[in-house]
């Protein structure tokens, strides 16, 4: 069940993950150099404060060296319109909430982003030069770039989040795609192959449809030729890319800033001329790129930066960002003095828009959490209509999401960015259930200080809040909560009703069984995995301001590889870097073969890999990793599919001979598959597993790997689903159906068969006696001798149904083709009417007198020969049952109906009455019908299919 | 009524078939010392019957008065409880039950069930047996382990329990239980046996029976007189006025393995094993037991197949056999068998045909 959420999930993050993209709009290489660890943006937004006007003389001259970069479109979506760069967008970017706070916050932050490890109490300091901050700001721009590194830093900041997905239509946007017409020469060209740095350094803006290219396309051929892809025109920009001029905002603006137009032929020939040329100077060409730029730039820079480390130890982080590329040897003695931290620590974002994705999680966190206040404690001025979703509604907050994404990071974050005090709590605390008074524990556990704190926040509200820390609990990994924390979740329930604080709670699962009753007080959040391309870009930032040289297709395999786990690509950076200074794709492939992350692939992914065409060159312990993805799923699809390969092995096969014989070894080992699975469920020789999966996967696998095709017309070319699954449970169904109709037939004391028997023997002859006489004799004999023959054999009306199911075969026709309709409703009611005044000689859930497991206790019947007076006078007594209780039954529900009858028959049991009854109707559809005629003799047909649901409940009840 | 049912031999003196059997039986029960008995042969033989009237002998007419239970028991397996649902078919004097219902379980029936009814002794024995009668099915279909806890819970309660152990094929029973047991084969009986039997009761019926047409139907039923009297009733059903020439309908389920036979036999093809399998599952949806599928589906292979084939074709099928007996997914094996024979199959056509 879990892995099939997971598969939808995984699928679902892929579709966002399109979307997300656009978010993180790559800075150029060289930018990135120098501005360390700091994410920026290279989006128009970027420029909101200051940035703009140091940066466009900076821009251009580093137009030359950019590299290739990840690029959104989305930003021509926005930037279309604010023509002048920087005023306008001020003004736009003014209106924009969550903007505001970050972006001012962009000098401070670098001082609380280290601060944040050490704890809380920097959110005080912080505001008040926040406030004075934006004015200052303002006058800043004017300036040369004071402080590189903090520059930049400020710019990512602002930029981020308010070109994100806050604004909607991403370029992966689904949305989108349908406006597009196709290229009308789709894949006609051929699309050149030039040297991967040519286009190093160009700016490129996509408008309308290309010639052949898919906009996709375009862009990613740029990508890898070191070009740059932006979403709209600006002066950095070197080239329009369009065929045609469709007259969008985006070609008049070019013709505003006289950029040039390049037709997709140009492109391409741009690509064409520089294969030989570049080729050779490739591997020269890109360090002399990455350093030679930013030199120039950056001794301002770095005194600056200097200057500003010696204010504040903060900035240590951007000196080093500024320095690696200036000089290799600097690197060296940097990376001696900085390796106090890991790399996912020193690098964990300073300030929310450095968080890789989930933005609009933590723009709603942010929306949550700054109206918290208004919406639980001040209740006089509840704003209901807030702009934002309802968000505010839940006293809490859940974030989920998988290990590594920066859901502490962002909940971090978020506090100190509107100034509340953070107070964590993870799983290093016991987090048990708080003494029931409070006063006894105060300074002792962990836990009843938080309910202090939790509760006692009222003192603080009275007194100025602005002067006073706000505070907000973490609660983190609060699905680590067991064993020791006894009554964790309970309390922490408890303490969300009464909080006067904020609370954040952190898990991984968030469909964790333990979670289930906190998830109700929560608001969920669910952080996705970034896309590798989101991931790349960070990482990028970081290699680059650790000294690392690394290209970018390493960093983007590195981060698929991880599995969206940020701190772990930071880890396997480090320590890599720790050996190496230059990092390449097949360096990243290597070491990471071995310590890739686990990740989950479904069994579909493994099965197509296992049979794959080139399954052959697969090692051992791959098939064994893909076999094991899920043990049970696995072999089954393997078997269910297991034929439709054409085996690459046999070479050629005229007659299929060869082809059948490996069919015949697969089908033998996925026996013994099933041999070895029996060994190990049953007799728990768990130590079979491997050779189970060897035999039940890979052995078939191996044999039989190739091309798929299929055996049945319109079928479609893909693995199967096991279709063992679904025809073991029918076969189950269908088996309970006939115990049923055994256990009657046993209770009419007319025949002593076993089930097999029942079905392989004496089923043809029941269905004949069932069927012939409806199809041969006139309606009324018919009817009459058919409901006979059942009362004989005290078959009811669902176990009629049962016979005819069991005889169906497909290919064959129905058993009951050629009856009349008619004759079926006139037997129905027929069966019916005499139901009145027929025993029949089957009950359920029967509660005996004496006996004390009676619930657990199915008493089918009682055989003493009962005499016709007994009969009457319990139709009579039964017939009152039911009306008593015909009443009850739509409130209560089937169980609590089932116990009623039951009790109400003891009584009659003790009066001495033989009771026999079926209660099997009184199942779940109860309510929907008067349970009379059901309680003595199963369903009319009428009821027929909620009275077989109802059987098969009761049966599983039991 | 069905005539199965209907003219069920009651008592040891009525069995029409394996008279010298019952006349056996009669004596060993009246001389009041009753060992544990092991009936065994093929379905349709009479071991029920005969076991019925022999509870009857012993215990009167109130061995019939029986009920049907459906009881949960809940048993203690070292770490945790288990919930076994099992039918019983029980009078005051005896108990039938068919252990291998349990599944995998059916140790805990055997370990812990059985010593519980076996213990409640009957109180009271005045004039009666002192004992109390526990009719086991299917004992074959125990595994091995069951089996092992059997026979010394059959020592342990032998005092005051017998064991009527019933089953196809004492070849799946343990050596132990064997020899605990007083060995009853039942064999089938003789066409001409059945023929008489048909006869019979076509005459308490008042129909009329063309000539040979008795022989017919017992040469159709494999012996089997169970089977022999449905498929007359089925005759009966279907068309009265009987004529000599009457077709007598396969059962619905042959039929269709027939016809998965002949599948076979015409394409040996990924394509076909495909659409076999598919019909397989069909057959198994329908709750007719594998192995039975197996049997029959052997048996018609068999039937088409030529003289050099079979002796391999039968070594394979026993081979699958015994494996679909360990494993749990009986399509794995059968689908295995199919696989197989169409790999020997399609190499001898191609080896002889070219």
């Amino acid at each position: 069940m879990s892995d099939i959420r997971k598969w939808f999930m995984k699928s679902h993050v892929k579709g966002n993950g399109g979307e997300l993209k656009p978010t993180n709009p790559a800075p150029s290489h060289s930018e990135t150099l120098v501005q360390g660890g700091q994410e920026s943006s290279g989006r128009r937004k970027t420029s909101k404060y200051f940035a703009t006007d140091k940066q466009k003389p900076e821009d251009e001259e580093e137009t030359k060296e950019l590299p290739a970069k990840r690029k959104t479109q989305k930003d021509s979506i926005e930037s279309s319109k604010p023509t002048p760069p920087k005023k306008a967008r001020n003004v736009e970017d003014d209106d924009d909430d969550f903007l505001l706070p970050s972006s001012r916050k962009n000098l401070v932050d670098v001082t609380p982003g280290k601060k944040l490890k050490s704890g809380l109490g920097r959110g005080i300091s912080r505001k008040p030069v926040d406030d004075e901050e934006s004015d200052e700001e303002d006058d800043k721009d004017t300036e040369t770039q004071k402080s590189g590194g903090r520059g930049r830093g400020r710019r990512g900041s602002s930029a981020a989040p308010a070109g994100g997905r806050g604004r909607g239509g991403g370029r992966g946007g689904f949305m989108n795609f349908g406006e597009r017409k196709d290229p009308p020469h789709k894949g006609e060209k051929e699309v050149p192959e030039g040297a991967p740095n040519c286009l190093a350094g160009l700016t490129f803006v996509i408008s309308g449809t290309l010639d052949s290219l898919e906009r996709e396309e375009a862009e990613d051929l740029i990508k890898r030729h070191g070009g740059r892809v932006t979403g709209s025109v600006s002066k950095k920009t070197n080239y329009l890319l369009c065929d045609e001029d469709i007259g969008g905002r985006k070609s008049a603006k070019a013709k505003e800033l006289g950029t040039a137009l390049l037709a997709e032929d140009g492109l391409f020939d741009m690509i064409r001329a520089s294969k030989p040329a570049k080729a050779p100077a490739q591997e020269e060409s890109k360090r002399p790129v990455c350093k030679a730029a930013p030199l120039p730039k950056k001794s301002p820079q770095k005194t600056e930066a200097n200057k500003d480390s010696v204010s504040n130890s903060m900035e240590m982080k951007a000196s080093r960002g500024l320095t690696p590329g200036a000089s290799p040897a600097k690197r060296k003695n940097q990376t001696v003095e900085k390796n106090t931290l890991t790399w996912p620590e020193k690098y964990r974002p300073k300030i929310p828009n450095e968080i890789v994705g989930n933005q609009s999680l933590v723009k709603q966190l942010h929306d949550w959490l700054a109206h918290w206040k208004e919406q639980f404690l001040d209740t006089g001025t509840n704003k209901k209509g807030k702009k934002q979703n309802d968000s505010g509604a839940k006293k809490a907050v859940l974030l989920s999401g998988t290990p590594g994404i920066g859901k502490t990071t962002s909940a971090k974050l978020v506090c100190q960015m509107l100034n509340f005090q953070a107070i964590e709590v993870n799983a290093s605390d016991s987090r048990g259930k708080a003494d029931a008074k409070i006063e006894k524990g105060i300074g002792g556990s962990n836990a009843n200080s938080i309910k202090e704190l939790v509760s006692n926040e009222a003192l603080s509200v009275n007194m100025d809040r602005s002067k006073h820390p706000k505070t907000v609990l973490i609660m983190d990994e609060v699905d680590g909560m067991s064993a020791g924390d006894r009554g964790g979740i309970a309390d922490l329930i408890a303490s969300i009703k009464i909080s006067k604080i904020p609370i954040i709670c952190i898990c991984n699962d968030r469909y964790s069984q333990k979670l289930k009753s906190l998830v109700n007080y929560c608001l969920l959040l669910s952080f996705r995995k970034p896309t590798k391309q989101q991931m790349a870009k960070r990482l990028m930032q970081i290699a680059n301001a650790e000294g690392l040289q690394v290209n970018e297709i390493a960093v983007e395999e590195l981060a698929e590889r991880v599995n969206g786990d940020m701190r772990m690509a930071l880890n396997q950076l480090q320590y890599m870097s720790l050996s190496m200074s230059v990092i390449k794709y097949d360096d990243i492939r290597q070491r990471l073969l071995s310590s890739a992350k686990d990740e989950d692939i479904s069994p579909f992914t493994a099965v197509d890999k296992l049979f794959g065409f080139n399954a052959g060159k697969l090692r051992m312990d791959e098939r064994m990793d893909l076999s094991m993805s899920d043990p049970d799923l696995v072999p089954l699809l393997i078997q269910e599919n297991y034929m439709n390969y054409r085996p690459s092995s046999v070479g050629k096969d005229d007659d299929g001979i060869k082809r059948m014989n490996l069919i015949a070894r697969a089908a033998e080992s996925i026996g013994d598959g099933d041999i070895i699975n029996v060994q190990i469920r049953r007799y728990r020789q768990w130590q079979l597993s491997q050779s189970g999966s060897l035999a039940s996967s890979i052995i078939p696998a191996a044999l039989l790997h190739g091309q798929r095709e299929t055996l049945e017309l319109g079928e479609r070319n893909f693995n199967r689903f096991g279709g063992w699954l679904g025809k073991n449970s029918t076969m189950g169904k269908n088996r309970r159906l006939l115990e049923d109709l055994h256990v009657h037939l046993l209770a009419s004391r007319e025949s002593s068969s076993g089930r097999e028997i029942l079905r392989v023997e004496y089923l043809t002859l029941l269905l004949k006696q069932l069927t012939e006489p409806l199809r041969q004799l006139h309606k009324d004999e018919a009817v009459q001798k058919v409901v006979e023959f059942m009362n004989i054999y005290s078959i009811t009306q669902e176990d009629f149904d049962t016979i005819v199911e069991l005889s169906k075969f497909r290919g064959h026709p129905n058993p009951l083709d050629g009856i009349q309709p008619a004759v079926k409703a006139a037997l129905t009611k027929a069966y019916k009417e005499g139901s009145k005044s027929r025993m029949v000689r089957a009950a359920d859930l029967v509660m005996l007198p004496g006996m004390r497991k009676a619930p657990k206790k199915r008493i089918a019947a009682m055989l003493e020969p009962s005499d016709d007076g007994f009969a009457d006078v319990n139709a009579d007594t039964l017939a009152e049952n039911e009306e008593e209780n015909s009443s009850d039954t739509e409130d209560l529900d089937s169980t609590a109906n089932g116990e009623k009858l039951q009790l109400e028959l003891q009584s009659l049991n003790s009066k001495g009455v033989q009771v026999e009854l079926d209660l099997k109707g009184t199942g779940n559809s109860g309510a929907k019908k008067t349970p009379v005629g059901r309680g003595k003799g199963g369903s009319g047909s009428t009821e027929k299919k909620g009275g077989r649901g109802a059987g098969a409940g009761a049966k599983r009840k039991r | 009524m069905l005539w199965v049912d209907k003219y069920r031999p009651k008592t040891l003196d009525q069995v029409m078939v394996h008279q010298v059997i019952a006349q056996n039986l009669k004596k060993l029960v009246m001389e009041q010392d009753c060992p544990h008995l092991l009936f065994y042969g093929p379905p349709g033989s009479g071991k029920k019957t005969l076991i019925m009237a022999l509870l009857r002998q012993m215990f009167g007419p109130g061995a019939e008065k029986v009920k049907v239970e459906n009881k949960t028991w809940k048993v203690d397996a070292g770490s945790r409880t288990l919930d076994i649902e099992l039918t019983t078919l029980s009078s005051t004097n005896h108990v039938e039950l068919n252990p291998s219902d349990a599944g995998f379980q059916d140790r805990y029936i055997v370990q812990e069930i059985i010593k519980e009814i076996a213990k409640n002794r009957p109180i009271d024995t005045k004039g009666k047996k002192g004992f109390k009668v526990l009719v086991l099915n299917e004992v074959d279909k125990l595994s091995r382990e069951a089996q092992h806890s059997l026979r010394r819970t059959m020592e342990k309660y032998s005092a005051y329990c017998r064991l009527i152990l019933c089953c196809n094929s004492s070849s799946k029973v343990t050596e132990a239980i064997r020899s605990r047991c007083l060995n009853v084969q039942i064999n089938a009986p003789t066409e001409e046996e059945i023929a008489k039997v048909l006869e019979f009761i076509g005459n308490k019926e008042g129909l009329q029976l063309p000539a040979g047409f008795a022989a017919r139907i017992a040469e159709k039923s494999n012996r089997s007189l169970r089977r022999a009297i449905l498929s007359f009733e089925t005759c009966r059903v279907q068309q009265y006025p009987f004529t000599s020439k009457q077709v007598i309908p396969p059962m619905d389920w042959e039929e269709y393995v027939a016809e998965i036979a002949s599948d076979i036999m015409k394409e040996q093809s990924p394509k076909r094993l495909f659409q076999v399998r598919g019909k397989l599952y069909e057959l198994l949806v329908n709750c007719i037991p594998p192995e039975i599928i197996l049997k029959r589906l052997l048996y018609e292979l068999l039937k088409k197949l030529d003289v050099e084939l079979k002796h391999e074709v039968c070594h394979w099928a026993a081979y699958y056999e015994h494996r679909m007996r360990l494993g749990q997914k009986a399509i794995f094996h059968i689908e295995a068998f199919v696989a197989k024979f169409m790999s020997i199959y399609k190499s001898f056509l191609v080896a002889t045909f070219g």
